[in-house]
This record gives C-alpha cells, structure tokens and sequence, in this order.
C-alpha cells in the first residue's frame, strides 16, 4: 500500500491535535487518538475487527517508520506495553499510523463513510478530507 | 357484540405498515411491514438475507428513530458496509446517526443469552431505535443451544420479542436456517414474521424466489415469487404482477377493433373483439410478425398506444421490417405511443418478464399488444421457470385482458404435412380467438393459406383463403375453394364423387 496522500495525513495531524487538547496529561496523545478511533470503530466492527485494521496500520507504518515494528498491539485493540514506543517516536509515529488507519477505512468502506465515522468521534472537530486535487 | 353495539372495523387497531424498499414486496406482504412486528429472514447463504435487511433499514431509519444493525460473528461489518454502498438504495448521509451498526460478536463468545439481551436492550433504550436487525442471530442460537437449555433460548427468544416490541421497534433477525428446521424452533414460533429466500442453479442459471411463510395480522400473497438482485438491491415480482386490484374491469367484445387487415377483420366477423386475447399459429415465414406489426400501426392510426414485447427480433430490426412495410413507427416510438420491449436474456424469470410487460402496459395505458413469439418467450426463461410458462402466461393475458388490452400472441408451429396442429405448447387455450396460418402444396408451388379456427363470442368464416406477404403487408386473396385435405398441407382436387364443399357464406356456431 502507498503512503497515505497528503490529505490524509493532514487529517491525522488534525485528530492528533484535537486528541492533544481533550487527552489527560497521562496519556501520550498518539495513544489517545487511537484509544478513540477504537472505542468508534470497535463498537460496530467489534474489538476484532479494530484490532486486524491497526495491526495492518502499525505493520504498514512501520514500512516508513522501522522504530515501529517493535509496537505490539493487545488482542482488544490497546497499546498496552506500546506508550512508550509511540511516546518515543513522537508525533511523527502516531501520525503515520492513524494516518494508515485511515487509508485503510477508505480502501474498505469509502471516504464519505469514514469521515462520518470520524465526525461521531470527534463531533467537535472540522472533519474533512483536503479537496483531491491537492493531493495530485 | 359490546353494549355500546355491534363491532366495527373502525374498533380494531390499526397496524401501520411500514415499506420495505424493495419494489414489489409491499404487495407481496399485503401492503408493507407490520409495524413493531417481531421477524426472521431465513435462508441459504448468498440469497440476498443482508441485502434485503439493509433495503428495509434504508428506507425506514430516520435520526429520531434509527436502525440499529447489530453484527454477531457473521459478515464483519466493515465488508458489510464495504458491499452494501454498492447498492443505489444505500444513502451516505443515513450513516450520520439514522443507521447504526453495532458488534456483539466478543459478547456472544464470551458471555450468556442474559448478557447479549441487556446489550441490546440497552442499545434499543439509549437510541430510541424504530428498527433492529441482528445478523446473524443463527449464531447467538448456536452459541445458545452449546451453552443453554431449549428452554432457556426459548425464554431468551421471548424476553426479545417482549422488549423490543414494547420499546415499538420492528425487528429482523436474519439466519441462514433449512426447512427442516422450521418444526419446534421457538425462534419461528415466537415470530410475527417469516420471510425465507430461496436460490437455486438449474441449468446454468440462477433462480432466485421468496416466500412469506408466516406474516400476522395481515393477508400476504401466498406462493413462492420470484427476485432478483439488481445494482438498485433486491427487486421482487409478485405472482399478482401488481393487479391485484380490480380498477376498470373491461367486458370484453363491447367493440371489435381492426387487425389492420381489413379482409381478415371480415373473416373475422368484423375485427378482434376488444379485450380478446388472439392466437396467430403459424411456421416459420408465414407473416405471424407482419400481422403484429399491421395489428400495432392500425391501433397507432387510431390513436390506440401499443406494445410489442419481442423475444426473437431486435427492435430496430423491428422497425425497419415495419418501415418496409410503409409504417413509420418513429415518431410513435419518440412520443411514447409504441413501446418496444426486447427481452432475450436466458435466465429470466416469467413473473419478471411479465412484470416488464405489465409495467410498460400501464405506462403508456397500452391498448394493443402484441407478443413475439411465445416460443421466443420460453426460450429467454431460465428452465426452472419453463415449468411455470403456461400458468403465468395465463394469468398475465387474463388480467391484461380483463383491463381492455387487446393481446395478438404469435407462435411458431413446427409445420407437418399429416395434420394441422394449432400449437406446440398446447397454449391454444390461452386464446378467445385462434388465427392459423399454413403452407400447403398446390400445382409444385408451396401457396400460403389462413383460417380463422376460433372466435369466442361471435361467428367467423369457415373458409380456408389464401393469403401472400405482399411490399404492403398481408393481402388475402380467394377461397381454397376445389380442394380436399388443405388442412394436411397437400390437398388434391375435390371429386366429382365427394359431396360438394359448403357456400361461403356459411359461418360456424360461435360457441361450437
């Protein structure tokens, strides 16, 4: 799979930020904006479901970023034992992962779907994906 | 009877009906979906189970009542979502809150039917929900009768019912069950609502029908009807054809209207009574199609709207054997006064076939139509549904014809030289009135000649014409007048010896 377009990761830069200012001091913010995609995607593609999509996201970001094929995910879709990698790795990291996450949700279910999905997870945030154009 | 005096309907409760989506299943339910009716949609994998659930969510979810979707170790959600937006009845902007999957699959593996109960409950309590699916509730039994007691799924079954029932929500559980299973299962008893697909291959073709086994409260079309699954989702064909209703019932015969060939109105006894269902029977070449094309332009000139559903020509192949009869069918074509309906595939069904045309008669409020050929017909059809060729084939002139349509069928006659069938298909009774075109061996030129064998109402000649396909169309010329055994196909001279053939005037009895 490419590296996620421009847009795309413009958004996970967006989500992280919007997961910087609500997450509790305790929480890396990589970890947060992945703890709220999962609490969204899990309930209607189950923890299963989740986990499969992150796991291939973590294996697909760690193609650019090699730090991150030590990350290992929980079988619920957490990143127990993996803070301190995402921490490491810094905004970079949590950013190519979202931002593979949501490539893959567009890959599977279309780009209207997953920004609708996004939306019931960040009601508070402008949730769109930059026009295509800028992307070519 | 109550002291307030004797019942009425307007006593009762009235059950609203909700929509399905699906053309043709509200007519098949009795008028829709009972509302707060508590459902099963059954079959085989691949049937159209999911797609069917998701049309009925679509066109019922709003944001004040949403769809829940509950997904149970089935079809994951996210490929579920992935195939159903394929389908034009799957709308972006319901997925904002109107429609809502949810995924039990961790909690059926890991806990108790009490458990998936309260999951659902709280679910349908939290979001007000009108519509719940659960798919695929084959497994929560599965996991049930591995973990619970017949008593226990059957208390679980109707603990479900109870509650989202009360909490006014229509529900659907899908699952893939057999027939056999139909006995004793507390998951069909409890059910308002049965509702099992079918799918069949025969011959390389698939046959897809549905059934409602079971619907309370209201009077569904009973049989097996057949769907198919389109770009637009399922797409059903009631066995009714959508006339089940009884508006302008014609009586037939008021009037007689214009085969278009004025010397076979006459033979005839005046034309086609209106309403009349006539059979033309003839081989191959002896100018069935050119009849239609002359019944279907003199209705045009008359500003009657006509249909021809062809299954052997293509329509612009139509046209121009029409246009090189003189008839410019063009314009009625462009203004929607002629219909041209080419239907080949080899997998229809008849009920959709019919479907079509019963469709296209009511757009155009068709007068004529005219079908070629009904070998052709049974040809397109998957062979599953050859069976039903005949059935269906009556009940669709039957009610046409009841509704003023006028119907000239042609069929094509394997032509011997022994006897004088009307039709391989033994569909003669399908006709009021029988047209029968042969060819016979006269003088070492094979010479083309008709009878009129059949008219229900009325009398008609009894003389055998012959007839040529002429630049202009058909042209009938004189009586078979002379000869014995024209109806063999080779007819020797009368003899002096044999009684003398009837006058031309004689007309049979038109009941005879």
């Amino acid at each position: 799979m490419d590296t996620p377009s421009p847009s795309t990761q413009d958004l996970a830069r967006r989500l992280l930020a919007a997961s910087q200012s609500a997450s509790g001091p305790h929480i890396p913010d990589g970890v947060a904006v992945i703890e709220t995609l999962r609490i969204s995607l899990a309930k209607f593609a189950g923890d299963a479901g989740f986990v499969s999509l992150l796991r291939r996201a973590v294996a697909l970001a760690g193609a650019e970023l090699p730090a991150l094929q030590s990350v290992k995910i929980g079988e619920n879709g957490r990143l127990d034992g993996a803070d301190s990698a995402i921490s490491a790795l810094g905004d970079e990291a949590a950013v190519a992962i979202t931002a593979h996450l949501l490539a893959l949700l567009v890959v599977f279910v279309g780009e209207p779907l997953t920004l609708r999905l996004l939306r019931q997870s960040w009601p508070d945030t402008h949730i769109t994906f930059k026009h295509p154009e800028a992307d070519q | 009877m109550s002291a307030q005096g004797p019942e009425t309907p307007h006593d009762r409760v009235k059950i609203k009906q909700l929509p399905t989506g699906v053309q043709g299943l509200d007519e098949i339910l009795g008028g829709g979906l009972p509302e707060y009716s508590f459902n099963i949609i059954a079959g085989a994998p691949g049937c159209g189970k999911t797609t069917l659930a998701h049309q009925i969510m679509f066109a019922n979810a709003t944001p004040e009542r949403p769809a829940l979707y509950f997904t149970v170790l089935g079809e994951p959600a996210i490929k579920m979502l992935r195939y159903q937006q394929q389908y034009t009845f799957f709308d972006h902007r319901m997925m904002d809150g109107a429609i809502r999957f949810i995924n039990l699959s961790q909690l059926v593996l890991d806990q108790d039917l009490g458990a998936v109960l309260d999951a659902i409950v709280k679910e349908v309590e939290a979001s007000n929900a009108g519509l719940v699916v659960v798919d695929s509730f084959r497994t929560v039994v599965r996991k049930a009768q591995a973990g619970a007691s017949d008593v226990e799924l059957q208390g679980f079954v109707q603990r479900l019912a109870l509650h989202l029932t009360s909490w006014q929500a229509t529900t659907f559980l899908i699952g893939e069950y057999v027939e056999g299973e139909l006995r004793d299962n507390p998951v069909f008893t409890v059910a308002d609502g049965l509702f099992w697909l079918y799918q069949s291959i025969e011959r390389n073709s698939i046959v897809r029908k549905m059934q409602v086994m079971k619907l309370r409260g209201q009077e569904s079309v009973p049989g097996l009807h057949t769907f198919r699954i389109t770009a637009g989702g399922l797409q059903a064909f009631p066995r009714t054809f959508g006339l089940t209703d009884n508006k302008s019932v014609h009586v037939k015969g008021l009037r007689r209207i214009s085969t278009g060939v004025r010397e076979l109105d006459a033979l005839m006894g005046g034309g086609i009574p209106e309403g009349d269902s006539l059979l033309v029977a003839g081989p191959s070449g002896a100018g069935k199609t050119v009849l239609g094309i002359q019944f279907i332009a003199e209705g045009l000139e008359r500003g009657e709207p006509g249909i021809v559903a062809m299954f052997e020509e293509l329509p612009n192949e139509f046209m121009q054997r029409a246009a090189s009869f003189g008839f410019d069918l063009d314009k009625n074509l462009k203004d929607g006064s002629l219909k041209l309906i080419y239907l080949r595939p080899l997998d229809l069904s008849v009920d959709e076939t019919v479907h079509e045309i019963v469709n296209a008669v009511e757009e155009i409020g068709c007068k004529r139509l005219v079908i070629d050929s009904l070998v052709g017909f049974e040809m397109a059809l998957a062979p599953d549904f050859r069976t039903d060729f005949r059935e269906s084939l009556y009940r669709m002139i039957g009610a046409l014809t009841r509704r003023g349509v006028t119907i000239i069928s042609t069929v094509e006659v394997e032509e011997n030289f022994t006897s004088m069938g009307l039709s391989n298909f033994t569909i003669s009774f399908l006709a009021d009135d029988i047209v029968r075109m042969r060819y016979a061996s006269i003088n070492g030129q094979l010479r083309k000649i008709m009878m009129v064998v059949k008219m229900r109402r009325s009398q008609h000649s009894i003389d055998m014409y012959s007839y040529a396909v002429t630049a202009k169309g058909l042209a009938i010329g004189e009586p078979m007048r002379g000869y014995r055994g024209l109806t063999s196909g080779i007819p020797g001279p009368w003899s002096l010896e044999s009684p003398s053939p009837p006058a031309a005037a004689d007309r049979n009895d038109p009941n005879g």
